[in-house]
């Protein structure tokens, strides 16, 4: 027998026994002991200072530091800045905050143009599973959300945003069901909710484990039945201003036939998105193919400034095994109702219950220092014990509740009903991002930005279930104030004058830019890894 | 990022033709990375939920092509691959009515669904593994919140309306009768609004005004006293 098929019967074998043991929560000071040694946010050797802009002199991961440095693609070139369109209000990215925006955007009447990477939906939206949080029962309310949400993030949260974030909560979720999304409900037609790690009360909206899918495609087709006008496979190189520092516009590329598309736009809109495709540390990751992190670089050489661009997010159960679904999220909803981390010996390490951040140093630690089973593959993992959540709720639960995950492991001739999973941290989110008000706007007049893109309201670590509550909020309050904004401006002359100062804060600094950015896609075809 | 076991054994895939030698085990769309094909069109969420990446393939003993979605297959050794280009079906531009609906609500978008002639073409094709036949059945018998729950895990590749031979549209139909089973829900969610009547009528203004008057210290308090969460909350 292998070692990993040894150890998967201690598991299986240790069951019982754990079933009626109870891991205690960490004291605030083992939490913080935990965290500092193994969190992969406090590997010094991973930053360094960003060397110029609005944010000079602030540590970021090397990763995003080459790129907030890095070169515009379209520097070199002498391309010509007289506009293929003109429309009130260009969002730039097709998940669920620019979707959300353009809705919004056109129903109080703007001209909107919607530009995005892939196909419309292809995002880290789609794949959302956990759920949605929104204080809806009566033992609850937004302010104990306010404070659940400020705890988890450190008290790093903008208070105002994170207010705003929660008290709109109740009539987004309205929203969203007017609209026609189905979310999970009791028998008497209430919300059924769940709770979810760092939540105080039970308050995650969901729709079985296909919440992102279900909100994504309402979304979509929404915006292909209000005919919003859609570019897609055009993803965003660079944005235009004035001159004068407001945004005017942006410089698109046609995927198909590199060819770049000019809009002139009154106001734009970011909504990019995440980050995990750039590996960060090396680690694999839960995001979708174009998680590029491209609205950072962007925004930054246009000025506007980042915050907390130092922080991610590792959720702690990202599948190790098989190979082929390295990285995929097993969702913490999971461990909600039951399901029991353990080490190689078959023994509980963590309460399952902890904030993100917690748990996933705990399983980096067990692997660490040994306690970890390694995949043929070399990889390493700790095991997520699946099948106590049909022991504890009844048999069925997890083919009720968690039918993507067992189709996605069943791929793969892994009964998870029957054994349990291996798991290791994957990089699933980016805490902060750019800087925005709660209307939405970044520091750079008339650029608008919502959802993973931009940064301040989940502070130093995200509730899980906040970020689908984030970009439905921000992307109704970005898309209401932007094409506000349109009506009372006209359009400004369109030029690249930013990047002049640009390669001057350059010189200036003495940066030899190491790449061109946006990265717009992963290499993972020219490397050929 | 690393992928695959440097040592694992190499199997010979066939990609509209053309043979490739790739590590064993790895999915479809990393043996396209690593035949040097960046991809594009094609690939999307690499989680199984997008629908961007359908394929047909065929293994050497079997005489059948299958369907399924590249970023969640895994190669096997003689797959002949072909990629298939994402949903072209057309979409009705159905908007959510006024008034609850009826059987001819959903046909007046999409009429031909009454044409199936239940061939299961469409239940056969289906990644998801839906019972597409049965939801387009219960889609002509009115019974929309049965359609709904059916398509539930749809990624709306458009597979099933590619192959129906009287050009049905299965997934438009679901995604359609979803939107109106979640718009006429039969039972109110009245805690939700609740909450917001709560909102609206300023119940937590005072709350709001202490917490956002606070510094840094007594926020921090606030956020460590469950009591004090409670208090506020009440
Ligand atoms: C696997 C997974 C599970 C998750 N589960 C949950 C959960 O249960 N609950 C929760 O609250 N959150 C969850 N999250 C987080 C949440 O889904 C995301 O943070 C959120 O959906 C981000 O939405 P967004 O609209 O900002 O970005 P996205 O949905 O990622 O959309 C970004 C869009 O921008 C496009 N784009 C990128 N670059 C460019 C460019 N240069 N030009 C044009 N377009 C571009 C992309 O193609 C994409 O369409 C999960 C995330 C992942 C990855
Ligand atoms: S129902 Fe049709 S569109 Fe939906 S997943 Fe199945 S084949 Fe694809
Ligand atoms: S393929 Fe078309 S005709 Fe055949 S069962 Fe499906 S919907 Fe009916
Ligand atoms: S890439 Fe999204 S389903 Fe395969």
């Amino acid at each position: 027998m292998s070692r990993l098929d040894e150890s998967k019967s201690l598991v299986i074998e240790a069951r019982a026994a754990r079933m009626k043991e109870t891991q205690a929560l960490l004291s605030a000071e083992e939490k913080d002991a935990l965290i500092r040694r193994y969190h992969p946010d406090f590997r010094k050797e991973a930053y360094r200072p960003i060397r110029l802009g609005p944010n000079q002199g602030e540590q970021t991961v090397h990763e995003l530091a080459n790129l907030l440095e890095g070169e515009s693609p379209v520097a070199a070139e002498a391309i010509s800045l007289s506009p293929q369109h003109q429309v009130d209000l260009l969002i730039i990215g097709g998940g669920g905050a620019g979707a959300t925006a353009a809705l919004t955007a056109k129903a109080a009447g703007a001209k909107v143009l919607l530009a995005t990477k892939l196909r419309l939906g292809d995002s880290n939206t789609v794949m959302a599973e956990g759920g949605m949080q929104v204080a809806v029962s009566a033992e609850d309310s937004p302010v104990r959300h306010f404070l659940d949400s400020l705890r988890g993030g450190y008290m790093k949260n903008d208070p105002a945003l994170l207010k705003t974030l929660v008290e709109e909560g109740p009539e987004v979720a309205k929203w969203l069901m007017d609209l026609g999304v189905l979310f999970d409900r009791e028998e008497d037609g209430n919300l059924s909710i769940r709770g979810g790690g760092g939540s105080s009360k039970p308050r995650l909206l969901r729709c079985k484990d296909y919440t992102g899918l279900e909100l994504m495609r309402v979304l979509k087709d929404c915006v292909l039945n209000e005919q919003i006008e859609l570019l897609e496979f055009s993803p965003i190189v660079e944005l235009l201003t004035d001159g004068a520092g407001s945004c005017t516009g942006a410089i698109l590329k046609n995927l198909d036939n590199n060819q770049y598309i000019v809009v002139q736009a009154k106001s734009v809109l970011l909504a990019t998105g995440g980050i995990g495709r750039l590996h960060i540390q090396g680690f694999p990751t839960s995001n979708h193919y174009g998680a590029t992190a491209d609205g950072l670089p962007i925004a930054y050489r246009a000025g506007a400034k980042l915050t907390l661009q130092d922080t991610f997010q590792y959720h702690p159960t990202g599948a190790v095994y098989p190979e082929p679904m390295a990285g995929i999220l097993v969702t913490e909803a999971i461990r909600s109702v039951g399901a029991q981390l353990v080490n190689v010996k078959g023994e509980r390490f963590i309460n399952e219950m902890e904030t993100r951040d917690a748990v996933a140093s705990a399983v980096i630690r067990e692997c660490a220092e040994g306690r970890g089973v390694e995949t043929p593959a070399g990889r390493r993992g700790v095991w997520l014990d699946m099948p106590m959540v049909d022991l504890v709720n009844g048999e069925g639960t997890l083919a009720h509740r968690f039918p993507n995950m067992l189709r996605q492991f069943s791929r793969y001739q892994i009964d998870i009903q029957k054994e349990p999973v291996l798991v290791y941290p994957t990089l699933h989110y980016q805490n902060g991002g750019i800087q925005i008000n709660v209307d939405g706007e970044s520091t750079v007049p008339n650029l608008f930005v919502a959802g993973e893109a931009s940064g301040g309201i989940h502070g130093r670590n995200r509730l899980m279930g906040n970020s689908l509550l984030d970009i439905i909020v921000y992307g109704r309050r970005a898309g209401r104030a932007a094409s506000k904004r349109a009506t009372e401006i006209s359009f400004g002359s369109t030029t690249l004058r930013h990047l002049d100062l640009f390669h001057d804060a350059q010189k200036k600094a003495g940066v030899v830019p190491q790449t061109v950015s946006p990265m717009l896609f992963p290499d993972y075809a020219k490397k050929n890894e | 990022m690393s992928y695959s076991d440097p040592q694992s054994p190499l199997v010979r895939i066939e990609v509209d033709g053309a043979a490739h030698p790739v590590p064993e085990g790895i999915t479809v769309i990393q043996a396209m990375w690593k035949i040097g094909r960046p991809m594009i069109h094609g690939v999307g969420c690499l989680g199984g939920v997008c629908g961007a990446c359908p394929i047909t393939y065929r293994l050497p003993d079997q005489l059948t092509s299958k369907t399924a979605l590249a970023c969640q297959t895994a190669v096997r050794d003689g797959m002949a691959i072909t990629f298939i280009p994402s949903d072209s079906s057309k979409k009705a531009i159905a908007l959510i009515p006024a008034a609850p609906p009826n059987q001819k609500t959903l046909f007046q978008y999409y009429p031909e669904t009454r044409r199936c002639t239940a061939c299961r073409a469409c239940s056969s094709v289906c990644p998801q593994e839906i019972d597409v036949m049965g939801g387009v059945r219960a889609a002509i018998n009115g019974d929309l919140s049965n359609v709904a729950e059916k398509f539930t895990s749809c990624v709306m590749c458009g597979l099933c309306a590619a192959v129906c031979e009287v050009q049905i549209r299965p997934h438009r139909v679901g995604m359609y009768a979803r939107r109106l089973t979640g718009a006429f829900y039969p039972k109110e969610a009245t805690r939700l609004l609740q909450r917001i009547e709560e909102v609206r009528s300023g119940k937590y203004e005072s709350a709001w005004n202490q917490l956002l008057s606070a510094d840094d210290a007594a926020l921090s308090k606030y956020c460590s006293s469950e009591e004090a969460a409670q208090k506020l909350a009440s």
